[in-house]
């Protein structure tokens, strides 16, 4: 059992604002079952949960992109009601989102004017406007000169700067920062903080959700743990530490975390990687998977999770280190390099990296192994891939009447079912894997997780990148943590979720600490 | 295919689609009834339309565009277009014309040295856009630049006269015919026949549609992308250079500056008519085909008619628009049908 969390936080005083027994239901799911949100004038208030837990529609309900099923909102002690955007504006309560909303052509100050643009008489009066601007731009210790730069010339913490000058603009007294810290640098996310701390200090609220647990403790006042649709809690962040966080977060899911594959094919090593480092977010990676092993990696938003894949298949140059398959030094050029090799990749982003959407679900399955479906090694045997469509979609259990159906009418988790299958046709010696069951439903999750299974029995070296915690915990024989662009830490398949969360947040267990000061040492 | 499925699924997997798109399109069946009427109508009104000397005389013409067009079909499948194949056809003319006449050269050396000229010319186009990454219109818009310079140079301000009757078996004459059927239509009915072979089933055929639907997948799945687009325009330049060989085949003893010009809208204007999406992974060499013969009969049609030739221009123009148009509304009503 976890220890017991600290007592919960009263409201005392007049609170800014208010969210009492908010609900909201999609269809037949539950986003958010019962949520309380107090939120006082001048502090930073942290909003946490894992994926799904509730947080962006509790967001999406406070900015008016959803509507709340049941519950009351309050703004200085007013009830009000929030239909829309603008609703949201009208009451001071704005919303900066992890990717700016912002037109790259248009400079600083046309940006935060958008829409409302100081006139004199039917011109637009750039005197004003550029005058406003600057003063936003020095609440937040930016340079006036950025007022005329275009937008797309600013980096993406100070894009992130003027999108908060902008609600700002409006008038915020609540700013919502949806995961600021999750594109940014350490050294962004010092000027990001710096930034924070002159609006509270004018008095403005700030809600900040992060997946970060580490920044609470430099950041925010409270924090709201968010599980399972619930409000769990308002704390002090005083009195908290990472590893108590990560344990609410995750509540008693962590006993049952233990991956429940029987037995495993123990095998030779298939990949090694040493040290790789590549011009993305990559810096220092060791890690080795054998045959018949899953490996799970798992890293928060910017930890260079997601780039580790897509280096080993050859879309980005190595710039340190080196990939090892089978005892072979690899260098890849090109991601048809590594198919050849017999590595295999299903991209993260399958509307994108994955799918012809034009195109029928067996030409979605048999594209990329349309060498192995030959006739005679020169044309394509039409049966044969028609009946390996056929197999494919019934060993996956996809859902169509054929694969003679366009792949635009299946659902998320069938057309990700096909992208895997397409992978499948021949037996990859290695499978990389990149957020495998992202928006995909319960039912298609488990099955994607019995087929990965399935196929590392058979022999195939699975590595599996997630920010799916429960994902990484339950498929992984090994799990290995992700951060700063480096392999941080690994964990068996006995860890607890809390001790994951925290070490995704850069905190070592004792024990895991005399472990690494032992191999430095050694 | 194999696999049985019940009754309702498979009336829907018949309505949305196919492992490959069927053998002929809606659009194609379109087109075959538009140049049918056309002919009756033509044949009605204009008894000359269907003689033989006129019928040759349009598949003849109808060969350069035909061939070019099996190029161009490829290059749009892959979400690309070369709009500097005029240019190529003026310098494969002029050299084949000059080698012709100046060196008194057979025709296979002369076809085959063309060919690789126009390939060479294809392959810098397919080399800048797959290794340049710049947009394929902006490349082939300088290189016609370049292309069009160089072929003048070579004309150096003097038309080509003189040239021998080496190619006539590409031509229109007597000797370009066997049973009244144009050997230059034949050879543009036999490429036209591989292609569409190649395209649908062969793997390099399917690598061009799954190109143009979305490069980075296709990269992703492991289709070499790079040398597939490099090929589709070498591949055009290559045949290129053979459409130069029954254009001058069709023409007189002369050859001028002018040699080319318009071909590379024509083609487009066939391979759009026929069906192929300007936004890639859709088409099919047979509907760039009927394209071109429609916009041929057209063109017969308006001169035979008498009617001012620039009504011609017009009824292009109006076909084209109704294409895309209709291949717009065709993928907006995928898209919204999920």
């Amino acid at each position: 059992m976890p220890t017991q969390p600290p007592a919960s936080r009263v409201p005392d005083g007049i609170t800014r604002l208010s969210l009492t027994g908010i609900s909201k239901r999609f269809g037949g799911v539950k986003a958010i079952r019962h949520a309380d949100l107090h939120v006082m004038p001048g502090e930073v208030h942290a909003l946490v949960g894992e994926n799904g837990a509730g947080k962006s529609t509790l967001i999406k309900i406070l900015a008016g992109a959803e509507y709340a099923d049941t519950g009351v909102i309050n703004i200085e002690g007013k009830e009000v009601t929030i239909k829309s955007a603008s609703d949201a504006i009208a009451l001071g309560v704005a919303t900066v989102y992890q990717e700016a909303e912002l037109f790259g052509q248009l400079t600083v100050a046309e940006n935060i004017f958008l829409g409302r643009e100081v006139r004199r008489g039917i011109r637009i009066d750039w005197a004003a406007q550029n005058g406003q601007v600057v003063k936003l731009l020095e609440r937040l210790d930016l340079p006036a000169s950025y007022a005329t730069r275009k937008v797309e010339t600013l980096s993406a913490a100070v894009q992130q700067q003027v999108s908060i000058a902008k609600a700002l603009a409006e008038d915020a007294r609540i700013l919502i920062l949806d995961e600021p810290s999750a594109i940014l640098t350490d050294l962004e996310i010092r000027t990001l903080f710096a930034a924070v701390r002159r609006l509270t200090d004018e008095g403005v609220s700030i809600i900040y959700i992060t997946h970060r647990l580490d920044e609470l403790f430099e950041i925010a006042d409270v924090v709201t743990v968010m599980r399972d649709g619930q409000t769990i809690g308002t704390y002090p962040v005083k009195g908290l530490d990472v590893r108590g966080i990560a344990r609410m977060l995750v509540g008693d899911k962590y006993s049952e975390s233990a991956s429940n594959r029987a037995e495993r094919a123990g095998g030779e090593p298939v990949l090694q990687l040493a040290g790789l480092g590549s011009r993305t977010d990559l810096h220092h990676v060791d890690l080795t998977v054998d045959a018949g092993e899953i490996v799970a990696l798992y890293g928060l938003v910017g930890s260079g999770v997601a780039e580790i894949a897509s280096t080993v298949y050859g879309m980005n140059p190595v710039t340190a280190g080196t990939i090892t398959m089978d005892g072979k030094a690899l260098s890849l050029r090109s991601s048809s390099q590594a198919h050849n090799h017999g590595i295999a990749l299903l991209p993260a982003n399958r509307k994108e990296q994955g799918l012809f959407s034009f195109q029928s679900v067996g030409f979605n399955i048999a594209v990329g192994n349309l060498p192995l479906l030959r006739k005679a090694r020169i044309w394509m045997d039409a049966k044969r891939e028609s009946s390996v469509a056929s197999d494919m979609i019934k060993r996956l259990a996809i859902k169509t009447p054929g694969p003679k159906q366009a792949v635009q009418n299946l659902s998320g988790g069938n057309a990700q079912k096909v992208v895997l299958a397409r992978q499948l046709v021949e037996r990859p010696r290695l499978l990389l894997l990149t957020e495998p069951t992202h928006g995909v439903d319960i039912g298609a999750k488990d099955e994607i997780h019995r087929i990965i299974e399935e196929l590392a029995s058979e022999g195939t070296a699975v590595l599996v990148a997630t920010s799916d915690l429960t994902e990484a915990m339950r498929i992984g024989d090994r799990l290995i943590v992700i951060r700063n662009g480096t392999t941080f830490t690994e964990f068996g398949p006995d860890a607890s979720q809390a001790d994951v969360l925290a070490a995704a947040a850069g905190q070592l267990s004792a024990e895991q600490e005399r472990a690494l000061a032992l191999k430095d040492a050694s | 295919m194999t696999a049985p499925t019940p009754a309702p699924d498979r009336v829907t997997a018949r309505a949305s689609g196919r492992v490959l798109p069927s053998p002929v399109t809606g659009q194609e069946l379109v087109l075959i009834g538009v140049i049918a009427l056309l002919w009756v109508a033509l044949t009605i009104f204009t008894p000359a339309f269907l003689s033989a000397s006129s019928l040759q005389s349009l598949l003849v013409r109808l060969a350069p565009v035909g061939i070019m067009a099996i190029g161009m079909t490829c290059v749009i499948i892959t979400a690309g277009i070369d709009i500097s194949i005029a240019a190529t056809l003026m310098v494969c003319a002029v050299v084949t014309a000059k080698l012709l006449t100046l060196s008194g050269m057979g025709a296979v050396p002369v076809i085959l040295i063309s060919m690789a000229l126009g390939c060479f010319l294809g392959a810098i186009n397919g080399l800048l856009i797959s290794y340049g990454r710049v947009p394929a219109i902006i490349i082939t818009f300088g290189t016609a630049n370049i292309f069009q310079f160089i072929g003048l140079r070579i004309f150096n301000s003097q038309t080509v006269n003189g040239i021998p009757p080496t190619l006539g078996f590409l031509g229109p004459g007597q000797a370009g015919r066997v049973l009244g059927v144009p050997y230059a239509f034949m050879l543009m009915v036999v490429l036209v026949a591989l292609a569409w072979v190649y395209l649908r089933h062969f793997p390099g055929g399917r690598h061009l549609y799954a190109i143009g639907d979305d490069e980075q997948a296709a990269e992703l799945a492991g289709v070499n992308v790079r040398r597939h687009v490099l090929s589709a325009y070498a591949l055009t330049g290559l045949l290129v250079g053979l459409a130069a060989q029954v254009t001058i085949a069709g023409g007189t003893t002369t050859l001028d500056q002018s040699v080319g010009r318009g071909q590379e809208l024509a083609t487009i204007a066939a391979v759009v008519i026929g069906g192929t999406s300007v936004m890639g992974g859709r088409g099919s060499v047979l509907g760039s085909v009927l394209g071109a013969l429609l916009v041929q009969t057209v063109a017969t049609g308006v001169t035979q008619l008498g009617w001012p030739t620039q009504l011609a221009n017009l009824f292009v123009g109006v076909f084209i628009v109704v294409a895309v148009g209709a291949d717009l509304i065709r993928e907006r009503y995928a898209r919204t049908s999920v």
